[in-house]
C-alpha cells in the first residue's frame, strides 16, 4: 500500500491556545468590572469608556469570540488535522485565521469602550468589523473544507459535522444579522425595523449561542473526551441523531427571546414549542458524552482534565434543560428581564464553554510540549475554585432574578402595587450582586492558576511544532457495491460538499420558515398613523443612548401584563416600532422600561438625573453621565445619517437634510428655555439636550405627554402611511 | 392581549402543520438512518478519534 508521510502543524493549535488564554484573562476581567459597577457604580472611574453600557458589551464580545472563539479554533485546527489525517489545507489560511480574528478582537475592544456599537447583542460590531469578520471567517471555511477534501482517512467522524455546521450557519446568521446601511466609517443602521430587526436579531442571538457556543464544542467534546477516557464514544447511532436533530431545530427557536413582546403571537409560539423539542437532541448529546466514561470512572478521579469535562456536561445538561423551562411563556414572564437570564447563560458560559475549554488545554500543552502538566495538584486547585466560583456566581443570580420577578408582580390586597418604586426592588438585589463578583473573582483566580500552570508546562517542555505521521491515501477507484453499503451511510458520511448542503439546508428551513412570512405578510405589523420618524435632534439622541449602551440595562417593551401597564403605562405594540433602525426592546432590566418614559419627568428632571442619578433617585446603581453635559453635539454627520435612515426605509421627505440642522437647532432651544425653568443653565449644543429629546419622545406617538414639560415635537414631514 | 393588536395571518394553522411535519419527518429520518447503521461501522467510527495519531512521533 502507498503509504504516504506528512506534519500535522502544532504551531497554529499553539497560537490559538495562547490566545484563548489571554482573551480569556481579559474577556473574564471585564465581565468582574462591570459585574462591581452594579453594586458600585464608581467603579467605572467616571469615564465613559469603562461604564457599565460600554463594558458589558466588551465582556460578553471578549468572552465569547475571544475566549471561546480562539478555544474552538485551537480544538478544531488540533482536531481535525488529526480526524481527516492530513496537514490542514493551507497554512497561510490558517495564520490569516489567527491573525484576522485576533485582529478584529482588538479592533472589538478599542471601539466597544469608544461606543462604537450597533447595539444588537453579540453582534455590536460596527461595518467595518463585520466586514473583516466574514473575510476571516471565509479563510477558515475554506481551510476547513479544503483540509476535508485532501483528507486520508474516508469517512468523516461526527466531530467534523459538528465543524461543518458551525462553519455554514455562522456566516449565515452573522451576515443576514449584520445587513446595515452605513452613515459614516463607524455609524451604519440596520435595514431592518422593530419587530423585524427583533425576529432577526434573536434567530442570530440565539444560533450564535447554538452553533457558536454549543455546535463547535460538542464536536471537541466528541473528539477529546474519548481520547482523555481511552474509550470509544458511548453510542455513533446517537451521535448522528444528535447531530441532525440538534442543527435542526436549534435554528427555530430564536423567537423565544421575545415572548409576550409585539413580535407576533404565532412566531412566539413557533419559538416555545421547537425550544422544548430541543430538550431531546441536547440530552441525548450530553448522556452520549457521559456514557462513554461508562468503565473509566476512576481516571475521572485522578484526571483533572476529565473533571472538568464532566462538570462541562453536566452544565451542558442543566442549562439545555432549563433553556426550554424559560422558554415556556408561564415562566418566561417571571424570568423575562431579570437575573434568571444572566445566571442561566452564565451556567453555560462558565460551566460548558470554560470548563470544556479548560479541559482541553490542560490536555493539549503537555502534547504541545512533549512532557508532562506541570502540576496535577494545581489543575484540580483551579477545577475546585472554579466550580466554586461558578456556584456563587449562579446561585445568587437565580436568587436575585426570582425576586425581583415577583417583586415586579406583586400587587397589595387593595391592588395596588406593592413595590411601585422600581429602584426598591433594585435595592434588595445588592448583596446578591456583591456575591455575584466574589464568584466571578474565583472563577478568574482559578484560570490565572490555570495559566501559570500551562506556562510551567511550556518550560519544561520542547515544543514539537510538526508532528510526523504516516498514512495512506484514499483509494481513488474504491466503490462500494450496493451489498456492501445498502443504505447509503457510508457514502453520505464519506461526501462532505453533500453533507454540507443537507446541513445548510437543514438550518436553512427552520430560519426561512421564521423570517420569509414576516416580509411576505404585511398584517405583522399593523401600522400606526400616529407614529412618526424620530426628528432631527431625536435621531442624535438616539444615536447617543446607543452608544452610550443604555439598551444593556433598560428595555423599551411593556409586556401586556397589569403588573407593567400599572408601572410603566399602555402596553408596546409593534406599529410603533416601524421606523426604529435597531429595534431597542432590550433584553434586560437592571432598571426600569423606557418604552413610555417620554413625558413623565421634566426636563430638568432628565438633567440632573444624567449628571448625578442618585439626586434624583436616591440609592440609584445607575453611574453618572457627565459628559453628556460637557460633551458638544457633532452635527456633521447629521445630513448622513439622515440619508442612511431614509435608504432603510424612514420616510424622511427629500431634501430634509438641508433644513434638519435648522429644526434641530428650534428644537433644542426648546429643551434650553424648559431647562431654565428648573432653574438649569444648559447650553444648547451639548449631547445632554439630544439625550433629552429623545427620552421625551419615547413612547408618546400613540401617548399625549402628561406632566413634565417635554420638548415639542417638531415633526419631519413624513411621507403618508397607511 | 397580543392577538387583540395583531391580526392573524391566512392559513397559519397549515402553516404550523407544516412545520411540525417537517420536524418529523427530519428526525424520524435522522433515527432510521441512524438506525440502519451497520455495527461494525459504528464501532469503528466510534473509536476514529483514538487511533489516530499511529505512528506519529509522541502519543
Amino acid at each position: 500500500m502507498n503509504v504516504e508521510t506528512f506534519k500535522y502543524d502544532n504551531r497554529i493549535v499553539r497560537a490559538f491556545a495562547i490566545a484563548t488564554v489571554v482573551w480569556g484573562i481579559i474577556g473574564m476581567s471585564a465581565g468582574l468590572l462591570a459585574a462591581v459597577q452594579l453594586f458600585w457604580p464608581e467603579a467605572n472611574l467616571n469615564l465613559a469608556f469603562t461604564t457599565f453600557g460600554r463594558v458589558r458589551p466588551l465582556h460578553t464580545n471578549a468572552v465569547i469570540f475571544a475566549f471561546v472563539g480562539n478555544g474552538m479554533f485551537m480544538g478544531i485546527y488540533y482536531s481535525l488535522q488529526r480526524l481527516c489525517k492530513a496537514r490542514m489545507y493551507s497554512d497561510r489560511l490558517s495564520w490569516l485565521n489567527f491573525y484576522g480574528w485576533n485582529a478584529i478582537i482588538v479592533a472589538a475592544a478599542i471601539t466597544l469602550p469608544l461606543g462604537l456599537t450597533s447595539s444588537k447583542e453579540y453582534a455590536e460590531l460596527e461595518w467595518p468589523i463585520d466586514i473583516a469578520i466574514t473575510v476571516v471567517w471565509l479563510a477558515f471555511t475554506v481551510n476547513l473544507i479544503g483540509t476535508i477534501l485532501k483528507r486520508r482517512e474516508k469517512h468523516l467522524y461526527v466531530a467534523i459535522w459538528f465543524y461543518i455546521a458551525t462553519a455554514i450557519t455562522v456566516a449565515l446568521l452573522h451576515v443576514v444579522n449584520s445587513l446595515a446601511v452605513p452613515a459614516t466609517a463607524w455609524k451604519s443602521y440596520s435595514i431592518f425595523a422593530g419587530v423585524q430587526d427583533a425576529l432577526v436579531q434573536w434567530w442570530y442571538g440565539h444560533n450564535a449561542v447554538a452553533f457558536f457556543l454549543t455546535t463547535p464544542y460538542l464536536g471537541l467534546m466528541y473528539y477529546f473526551l474519548p481520547k482523555a477516557a481511552g474509550r470509544p464514544v458511548f453510542s455513533y447511532r446517537l451521535s448522528i441523531i444528535h447531530f441532525w436533530a440538534l442543527i435542526f431545530i436549534y435554528i427555530w427557536a430564536g423567537p423565544h427571546h421575545l415572548l409576550y413582546t409585539a413580535l407576533p403571537d404565532w412566531a412566539q409560539s413557533l419559538g416555545v414549542v421547537f425550544s422544548v423539542m430541543l430538550v431531546a437532541p441536547s440530552w441525548g448529546g450530553m448522556l452520549n458524552g457521559l456514557l462513554t466514561l461508562r468503565g473509566a470512572w476512576d481516571k475521572v478521579r485522578q484526571d483533572p482534565m476529565l473533571k472538568f469535562m464532566v462538570v462541562a456536561l453536566t452544565a451542558y445538561g442543566m442549562a439545555t434543560l432549563e433553556g426550554p423551562t424559560l422558554a415556556l411563556k408561564s415562566v418566561n414572564s417571571l424570568s423575562h428581564y431579570t437575573d434568571w437570564t444572566v445566571a442561566h447563560v452564565h451556567t453555560g458560559a462558565l460551566g460548558w464553554n470554560g470548563f470544556l475549554t479548560f479541559s482541553v488545554l490542560y490536555w493539549l500543552f503537555p502534547r504541545l510540549y512533549d512532557t508532562k502538566l506541570f502540576s496535577t495538584k494545581l489543575a484540580n486547585w483551579h477545577f475546585w475554585i472554579a466550580l466554586l466560583g461558578m456556584m456563587f456566581y449562579v446561585v445568587p443570580m437565580y436568587w436575585s432574578g426570582i425576586t425581583q420577578g415577583l417583586m415586579w408582580k406583586q400587587f397589595t390586597k387593595e391592588g395596588f402595587m406593592q413595590y411601585p418604586n422600581f429602584l426598591e426592588t433594585v435595592l434588595t438585589l445588592i448583596p446578591m450582586y456583591r456575591l455575584r463578583a466574589i464568584g466571578g473573582s474565583l472563577y478568574i483566580i482559578g484560570t490565572f492558576l490555570m495559566a501559570y500552570n500551562l506556562w510551567r508546562t511550556a518550560l519544561a517542555g520542547q515544543f514539537v511544532p510538526d508532528v510526523e505521521v504516516q498514512a495512506a491515501p484514499i483509494a481513488r477507484d474504491e466503490h462500494l457495491t450496493g451489498s456492501q453499503d445498502p443504505w447509503g451511510h457510508r457514502w453520505l458520511e464519506s461526501k462532505p460538499i453533500m453533507l454540507t448542503v443537507l446541513a445548510t439546508v437543514a438550518v436553512l428551513i427552520g430560519g426561512l420558515v421564521e423570517i420569509v412570512p414576516m416580509y411576505l405578510i404585511k398584517s405583522n405589523v399593523p401600522t400606526i398613523a400616529a407614529v412618526k420618524p424620530y426628528t432631527a435632534l431625536e435621531v442624535l439622541g438616539r444615536d447617543i443612548y446607543i452608544r452610550e449602551g443604555c439598551v444593556g440595562c433598560h428595555s423599551q417593551m411593556v409586556r401586556p401584563f397589569r403588573s407593567e401597564t400599572e408601572r410603566y403605562g399602555e402596553y408596546s405594540k409593534s406599529g410603533e416600532f416601524v421606523y426604529e433602525h435597531p429595534f431597542l426592546w432590550g433584553s434586560k432590566r437592571t432598571g426600569p422600561d423606557l418604552h413610555r418614559v417620554g413625558g413623565k419627568y421634566p426636563d430638568a428632571w432628565h438633567y440632573n438625573h444624567m449628571d448625578d442619578p442618585r439626586t434624583t433617585s436616591p440609592g440609584s446603581i445607575m453611574p453618572n453621565y457627565g459628559w453628556l453635559l460637557t460633551q458638544k453635539l457633532e452635527t456633521n454627520s447629521l445630513p448622513a445619517r439622515i440619508a442612511a435612515l431614509r435608504k432603510v426605509g424612514v420616510p424622511y421627505p427629500e431634501g430634509f437634510e438641508q433644513r434638519a440642522l435648522a429644526e434641530l437647532k428650534a428644537q433644542a432651544g426648546t429643551i434650553v428655555t424648559n431647562l431654565k425653568s428648573g432653574s438649569i443653565d444648559a447650553q444648547a449644543d451639548k449631547e445632554i439636550i439630544a439625550m433629552i429629546a429623545y427620552l421625551q419622545r419615547l413612547g408618546t406617538d400613540i401617548k399625549p405627554p402628561s406632566g413634565g414639560n417635554s420638548a415639542p415635537q417638531v415633526e419631519p414631514t413624513a411621507a403618508p402611511m397607511n | 392581549m397580543v392577538k387583540n393588536i395583531l391580526q392573524d395571518i391566512g392559513g397559519i394553522g397549515l402553516y404550523g402543520v407544516i412545520s411540525l411535519c417537517m420536524f418529523f419527518a427530519v428526525f424520524s429520518g435522522a433515527l432510521l438512518w441512524a438506525a440502519l447503521h451497520r455495527r461494525a461501522f459504528c464501532q469503528r467510527m466510534s473509536a476514529l478519534p483514538l487511533d489516530d495519531e499511529k505512528g506519529s512521533s509522541y502519543e
